[in-house]
Order: C-alpha cells, then sequence, then structure tokens
C-alpha cells in the first residue's frame, strides 16, 4: 500500500519538474557506475531466460541441434502437469524446502541466541559451527555419503552396536529414508547461514531495552518474545526467504548423493530438470519445466521484495 | 553481583539459570552435530583402505598413515597431476572471479547507494533477483551461449558465469556499506575541489575496504565450490575444476574412501582458513549490509 502512494507521490513530482527522460538524461553519467554491472547481467541473464522460454514450446532433437525443433504450442507443459512423476517430484520438493527452511531457521536461530552471551570459548565455537557452510557442498556430500555408507558407514554401525538395529540400516538407498537423510545432511550446511543473519541481528537490538524490561520484571522467555523477537523480525524474513530460495534451487546435495534416486524419491524440481535436459537431451520438456520453476521463484521473489522494501521504509521512517 | 538482588531474585535467577543451561546443551549438541562428520572425515583419511573398511570400525586408525595425501600432492603419478591441477584450476578461476566480481561491484554499489537516478530502485532489485533464479534455467543457454562465444572447455565461460551470481550479493553488501559512509566526507572533499570520481576513489573507497573484503571472500568461496556450471561447461580433464574433479576421481576409485576423505579435506581448506581469518570483516559487512538494510 505505502509504496504505491510513495510511488504515485513521486512519479507526480517527477512530472512536475522535468519528464523522466530529463532526468535520465541530466543524471547520465550516473550510469556509469552501474553499467558493467547492467551489461553482464543482461547477457548472461536477460537471453537465457528468454531463450528458456522459447525453447519451452519447441520439439527438440537430442544432441542439441537446436536447428532442427519444431513448434508444438503447451504440449511440453501438458505433458509435465499429466506426468505422475512431477506430482512425485513436486511434493519432494515441498517436504524438502520446508523441512531444510523451517528446522535450518530454527536451529540456526536457537544457536544465535545462545552464541549472544559472551563467555569463554564463544568465538572457537562460533568459527566451528560456520565451517559447515563455508565448505564445499560436493565435499559435504561425500563426506555424509561416507557416514550413511550402507556397510560402513558409522551412523549404521553405531546403531547396530548399540543394539538398536540388527544391521545397518540402508539411509540414502531405500525410498522411505532417503529425503529425510539428505534433509539432514542440507541443514548440517545450512543452519550456519541462518545463525550468522540472526547474530548480526541480534546486536541491532538495544540493550537498554532489554535492562528496562527485566527492571520491570520481564521473565527471560517474555524478554524474548516481547522485545528481542519483534526487533528480529525484518531480519527473520529475509532469512527465512533466502534460506527457501536456495533450498528451492538446491541441487548438488541430492545429485552427489543419490542422483535422484532411489526410483526418483529424493529427485527434486532441479535434479530432475537437469536430468530431462543433459542425461534425457528432452531439451523442450526441461524449458517448460524451467519456466514453471521460474513462476514459482518470481511469486517468491515478489515477497521477497516486499520483505527487503518494508525493512527499508521502516528505517527511513525511524 | 548477588548482592544487589531485590526479594523476587531467587527465582528469576534460577530461571535465567535454566534458559542459560538449555543454551548450554543445544550448543553442546549442535557442536556435535557439525564437527562429528568432520573430524570423522580426518580419521578416515588418515586410514588405509583396509582399516577404513572394517567392522567393528577403527575409531582411532590403528596405523595412521598419511599415503592419501601423499598421493593426492604427488606430482609423480597420475592421481597427484590431476589433483595439482584441478587444484590450480580452481584457484585461478576462482581469483580471476573475485577480482572482476570488487571491480565490477563497487561502482555499482557505490551508484545505488549514492545517486537517485531514476530507474536506481528497479535496477537494484533487479539485480537483487538474479539471487533468486535457480542455475538449470541458466545451464542450457548458457552453454548455447558459451559454444557461440567459442568459451566451452575455458575458464572464461566459468569466470564470466560466477561473476553474475556472485554480483547481487556483493553489490547488495557493498551498498550496506557506503550507505553507512556520512555524505559529508565526500561533500567535504568535493568543497576542496575534488571531482565526484575523486571523492569516490579517494576518500570512500578507502573507507569500504572491509566491505570490499567481505565481498571478496564471499566471491571467493562462491567460485571455490561451484560445481553445476563447471560439471557441463568443461568436458577436458585439464580444465576441471575441484568439485568436478573430486567427482570423476571418485567415479573410478569407489571405494577409496580415505582418498575422497583427504580430497574432501584438501578442497575445503583454503576456504575456512581463508573465512576463519577474515569472518570478522564479513560477519560486519552482514550487520550493516544485510540487516540494517
Amino acid at each position: 500500500m505505502n509504496a504505491v502512494t510513495d510511488h504515485a507521490k513521486s512519479s507526480r513530482a517527477g512530472i512536475q519538474s522535468e519528464n523522466v527522460l530529463q532526468r535520465m538524461w541530466r543524471q547520465r553519467a550516473d550510469y556509469l557506475y552501474v553499467l558493467p554491472a547492467i551489461v553482464v547481467m543482461l547477457v548472461v541473464i536477460a537471453y537465457p531466460v528468454y531463450y528458456t522460454i522459447e525453447l519451452s514450446f519447441f520439439k527438440t532433437p537430442p544432441g542439441l541441434q537446436l536447428r532442427d525443433k519444431v513448434f508444438i504450442g503447451v504440449d511440453n507443459y501438458s505433458a509435465i502437469l499429466s506426468s505422475e512423476v512431477f506430482w512425485r517430484v513436486t511434493l519432494n520438493t515441498v517436504i524438502w524446502t520446508l523441512a531444510s527452511t523451517l528446522i535450518a531457521f530454527v536451529l540456526g536461530f536457537g544457536a544465535a541466541l545462545a552464541l549472544h552471551r559472551d563467555f569463554f570459548g564463544r568465538g572457537v565455537l562460533r568459527a566451528i559451527l560456520i565451517i559447515p557452510w563455508v565448505i564445499s557442498a560436493v565435499a559435504a556430500s561425500y563426506i555424509w555419503k561416507w557416514i550413511y555408507h550402507s556397510d560402513f558407514g558409522i551412523i549404521g554401525i553405531v546403531l547396530v552396536q548399540l543394539g538398536i538395529v540388527d544391521r545397518p540400516p540402508n539411509f540414502i538407498d531405500s525410498v522411505g529414508t532417503v529425503l529425510p537423510s539428505l534433509i539432514v545432511v542440507n541443514i548440517w550446511r545450512e543452519f550456519p547461514f541462518a545463525m550468522i543473519m540472526l547474530m548480526a541481528g541480534l546486536q541491532t537490538v538495544p540493550d537498554q531495552l532489554l535492562r528496562a524490561a527485566q527492571v520491570d520484571g520481564a521473565s527471560a522467555w517474555q524478554r524474548f518474545w516481547h522485545v528481542t523477537f519483534p526487533y528480529l523480525s525484518g531480519v527473520s524474513t529475509v532469512t527465512i526467504l533466502l534460506l527457501a530460495v536456495a533450498n528451492f534451487n538446491s541441487f548438488i546435495i541430492p545429485w552427489i548423493m543419490t542422483g535422484g534416486g532411489p526410483s526418483n524419491a529424493s529427485h527434486i524440481w532441479i535434479t530432475h530438470i537437469y536430468e530431462l535436459a543433459f542425461g534425457r537431451q528432452r531439451w523442450g520438456v526441461a524449458a517448460a519445466y524451467s519456466v514453471l520453476l521460474f513462476i514459482i521463484v518470481m511469486t517468491l521473489g515478489y515477497f521477497y521484495v516486499r520483505a527487503l522494501s518494508g525493512n527499508e521504509r521502516k528505517e527511513n521512517r525511524a | 553481583m548477588t548482592s544487589i538482588s531485590n526479594n523476587q531474585a531467587p527465582r528469576s535467577r534460577r530461571r535465567i539459570d535454566g534458559w542459560r543451561w538449555t543454551g548450554r546443551i543445544f550448543l553442546v549438541l549442535m557442536l556435535m552435530y557439525t564437527a562429528l562428520p568432520m573430524i570423522w572425515m580426518l580419521l578416515t583419511s588418515i586410514k588405509s583402505g583396509f582399516a577404513a573398511m572394517q567392522f567393528p570400525p577403527q575409531w582411532w586408525p590403528s596405523e595412521p598413515t598419511l599415503a592419501s595425501y601423499q598421493k593426492l600432492l604427488d606430482p609423480q603419478n597420475s592421481v597427484g597431476q590431476d589433483f595439482l591441477r584441478f587444484f590450480w584450476n580452481s584457484l585461478f578461476v576462482s581469483v580471476c572471479t573475485t577480482v572482476l566480481a570488487v571491480f565490477v561491484a563497487v561502482p555499482a554499489a557505490y551508484a545505488f547507494s549514492r545517486f537517485t537516478f531514476p530507474g536506481r530502485q528497479f535496477l537494484f532489485f533487479a539485480v537483487l533477483l538474479r539471487n533468486m533464479f535457480p542455475a538449470v534455467i541458466f545451464l542450457v543457454p548458457l552453454f548455447i551461449l558459451m559454444r557461440v562465444l567459442g568459451l566451452v572447455n575455458t575458464h572464461g565461460s566459468l569466470i564470466l558465469t560466477y561473476l553474475t551470481f556472485g554480483l547481487p550479493l556483493a553489490i547488495w553488501l557493498l551498498k550496506g556499506f557506503y550507505d553507512n559512509i556520512p555524505i559529508q566526507l565526500e561533500q567535504a572533499a568535493r568543497i576542496d575541489g575534488a571531482t565526484r570520481f575523486q571523492a569516490f576513489l579517494l576518500i570512500v573507497m578507502p573507507l569500504s575496504v572491509p566491505g570490499i573484503i567481505a565481498t571478496a571472500i564471499y566471491s571467493f568461496i562462491g567460485a571455490w565450490n561451484e560445481y553445476i556450471y563447471a560439471a557441463t561447461f568443461i568436458t577436458k580433464n585439464e580444465q576441471l575444476t575441484l568439485p568436478v574433479g573430486i567427482q570423476r576421481f571418485f567415479s573410478e576409485n569407489t571405494t577409496d574412501f580415505p582418498g575422497l576423505m583427504a580430497a574432501s579435506f584438501m578442497m575445503s581448506v583454503p576456504v575456512v582458513v581463508l573465512f576463519l581469518l577474515l569472518q570478522r570483516y564479513f560477519v560486519r559487512a552482514l550487520t550493516e549490509g544485510a540487516v540494517k538494510h
């Protein structure tokens, strides 16, 4: 609402003094500063987006001989929406994205709160907790693949030695456990990001306010819920959205660890699209998938921009 | 401390302690979750292939050996040659990406922070939205683009691509830094006769060094760890970067877990060291850029 009125106000002001083209010309030197960024973006973003949309309406021969493509309208889209795999993969993607995002956020939030107070060894502990986020997802995938190994995986062996199970469970080779097992790996890599963001956010909570609340007799929980948490709502929104998008777009962990198997149980959208394109060479269908994905991501992106500009407005008002 | 407590204090103190203990236990659990897999990686990497596959497992290797590391770092044998080449390729691509990203992001972030040209808001969000696109959307078209530009199987294709996915966050972080540098400094310089560009170069740039370092770390880590474009654009063995190279290595030696763990460890060392050395800049940049934004 606010954005609309702001916008209307500013454009009205623009019309009164000089029109947009005049302003653009007067401030043409300003564009030189952003030009390099914009040129790179245009070449590597605008063109691919246009190209993907175009390709999604064509039947394509394998081997990327794209001159031989045939226009088939929306057939690719109807083929996708009527296929069983699509719904399976979509369900996996929803579970993967929601579970990873929420659990990573909660763990990161908890770690940030626990690390907020100074204690001996805090710096070292924080550094250790951040490491999984820094190392390559490929390395992380192999480390966990070894931990989950069906014969020599350490978790399975420990479970057997404790007498909980008779023989090591197949974490990533069975349909029922593969997705949760991969989500554990994903969270391992992602909660540090939420932790860093919220640690940064916690520094913006004014100490006086917390102390004032304490003097007024607020319990630790009340102080958290009524003072700390409202201050973190902006950071939390941005963090959750960034995590959600990253999870929705994740590829490496499922691809390296299982390749989408067994029987599609760990395929999410991105791995499925990748396999369609580069495995089965069905470029048109893969492009149509990408366009659908693009629409979903843009919807998320809309909320992201709104959350960001909401923060900015709040700050301007303050 | 306890002497200032009023009659309410004993109760609330105990409750605070309860929270503090919850926090401590939580941190210990998180530490285990984080560290145990990495410790197991290290322990496995100093075992022999035979020792790694024993039941019951050797928690601590009975005969620790650095054989896996020696193999990977030995330029005499083929595994070592490959690994060192991949390592060098990764380093080259990451450094080039980082330097270019800083050169492109600094002026752009400065403009987004200071100037009010029409379309500024739109362009800024367009840049940010790039973050939201999945890599897969760009794979096929970029592959074709790279073929047209003749960049397939060159490091140029990777540098150009990494530049774009590193830029949005780089610009965003840096903009937060510039927002916090008082504009009066530049105004003073302008009054003293500096041009706008001189004020930018001589006054603002030095003040934003921490932001530039944070941006550089971010770009470097992103480029070093990238997998999907590298796997698609590069097919020649001599040009592979580490993440793809290690995957190829593993698909040929499926049971050499000590070697794989050693390779994973060595791949992680540069980015982890870099990050640990410079993390305060990074956390500060997030505080000033992303959070206060």
